[in-house]
């Protein structure tokens, strides 16, 4: 467990390869300093959940990974691949089509069908694929998420739960080799919540997916969690699994517990 | 492009034309008195005719585009953008600029011209109706005026400015939604002020192409 900044080191102990490795990241909007040294790594095929108070950068964090924001210094390697050597859109395409994100409210395209949505990022990737194989993915992808039965409705006609599924559905459509999860049981009930979190489950245990996820959600976190994260003041201050950050001598690491 | 041609096109059919109907028929009644008086009644299709292609046909079709299109873009753009979804095209390897500003601004450069025909026809049609409420013209006559009345020097540039007016329509709505910001409220900023900004650009637009056209011409 690191107690600091200063001495946290990213483990080296875990035994499959790293799929994102974060160095010193520093990020700043304005004169407000969000990421103040972030050291991180994820493991291949691991569930890595970040916690953290409102604000302290763990949605920055991940936008970082998928290139939405540039942090202002610091190394990120994302499949042996470092941003500061992208240099152009299409190369960061190429990463993105690996790297899957789920958004907070889901961000279904709401004038297309779940149908439309599921096919949207399909139709536009390099290697095309003919209609009878996009339908097969469409319908294969949906039974995963348990939703075949919504596939012509419109995002305005499903409930906060399904359209989270539906996200996670259009995010893993195109085989990503990590996802990140924005707080993906965010107002949800508790029911509904689970089901999300088996869900995460499932898709590491059936696609081999490393991912990391950002939750205030305490049973999502013990359901989900290989390894927990806490950012605090914008670097990670704490690491170990929920059972070890659960039994912290530190009462504000207990405080999230609690 | 086809699909946002359509859906910013031919949806704004029944409003430019009713609109266009309205402005022939009014021009033509208002005008109709002073031209009597001046004994210049067989003239009226002329001047409505040139009043029509050169200016008002162009200008308030696009006042009317901007209206519409141009606070559609503008909200349904930013509504995409708070709610993520063009981030979620960006992270999924869609380039979401080409899929949203590039067919937008195209659409409403190939639109607003081909309106502007259709709300010139129409106008002219809503004018030979005012003319037979007071007087007696046949619609050959009064067809045979227009085109007599009209030639290259009055069309290329109505149909130069009203491609100018298309582009300024989707350039600056695309432009209000895409760097919206604050929730719902940056929504309904960013239709208001892309009525705002594209009403203001097509005036600036037509009084340097008018300037333009006088001096080439």
């Amino acid at each position: 467990m690191y107690e600091s900044a200063a001495t946290y080191q990213p483990p080296t102990d875990l035994k499959t390869p790293k799929a994102i490795e974060g160095d010193q990241l520093y990020k700043s909007f304005d004169r407000n300093q969000v990421l103040k040294g972030v050291t991180f790594a994820l493991h291949e095929k691991e569930n890595l959940v970040v916690l953290g108070k409102s604000g302290t950068g763990k949605s920055v964090l991940i936008k970082c990974i998928v290139g939405l924001i540039k942090p202002d210094s610091g190394d990120l390697c994302i499949l042996g691949n470092n941003i500061k050597n992208i240099e152009s859109e299409d190369e960061w395409r190429e990463i993105r089509r690996k790297v899957g994100f789920l958004f907070q409210g889901g961000a279904l395209y709401d004038s297309m069908t779940v149908r439309e949505n599921l096919e949207f990022p399909l139709k536009r990737q390099p290697n095309k694929l003919s209609k009878g194989e996009m339908k097969t993915a469409v319908e294969e992808v949906l039974e995963h998420v348990g939703l075949l039965n919504a596939i012509n409705k419109m995002p305005a006609e499903l409930s906060g739960g399904m359209k989270k599924r539906i996200a996670l559905a259009r995010t893993l459509i195109l085989k990503p080799e990590i996802v990140l999860y924005d707080e993906p049981t965010t107002g949800l009930d508790a029911i509904t919540s689970r089901e999300i979190s088996e869900l995460i489950l499932h898709m590491q245990e059936a696609f081999g997916i490393s991912s990391i996820i950002i939750t205030h959600d305490m049973a999502c976190a013990r359901l989900t969690a290989n390894r927990m994260l806490i950012l605090y003041e914008g670097t990670f201050k704490a690491e170990g699994t929920y059972e070890e950050l659960e039994r912290s001598p530190e009462k504000w690491v207990r405080a999230f517990f609690e | 492009m086809i699909h946002q041609a359509y859906r910013l096109g031919y949806r704004s059919l029944t409003l430019v034309g009713i609109s266009g109907f309205i402005i022939g028929l009014v021009l033509t009644l208002q005008a109709r008195p002073t031209m009597v008086e001046f004994g210049a009644e067989f003239y009226i299709p002329t001047m409505v005719t040139i009043s029509i292609v050169r200016e008002i046909g162009p200008v308030l079709t696009a006042m009317i585009c901007a209206g519409k299109l141009g606070s559609g873009i503008g909200a349904e753009l930013s509504s995409m953008k708070v709610s993520e979804q063009l981030d979620a095209m960006d992270v999924s390897g869609v380039n979401a600029f080409n899929y949203t500003v590039v067919t937008r601004v195209l659409a409403t450069t190939l639109m607003v011209p081909l309106l502007v025909f259709y709300a010139d026809a129409i106008g002219l049609l809503g004018s030979y109706f005012a003319v037979n409420l007071e007087g007696e013209m046949t619609l050959k006559l009064f067809f045979q005026k227009v085109i007599g009345s009209i030639g290259y020097a009055d069309i290329i540039p109505a149909t130069a400015k009203s491609i100018l007016f298309g582009f300024a329509i989707g350039i600056v709505g695309c432009y209000k939604g895409y760097t919206a910001e604050g929730g719902t409220v940056g929504v309904g900023q960013a239709a208001n002020s892309s009525v705002v900004a594209a009403s203001f650009l097509i005036f600036i637009i037509d009084m340097i192409a008018v300037q333009l056209t006088q001096l080439i011409i």
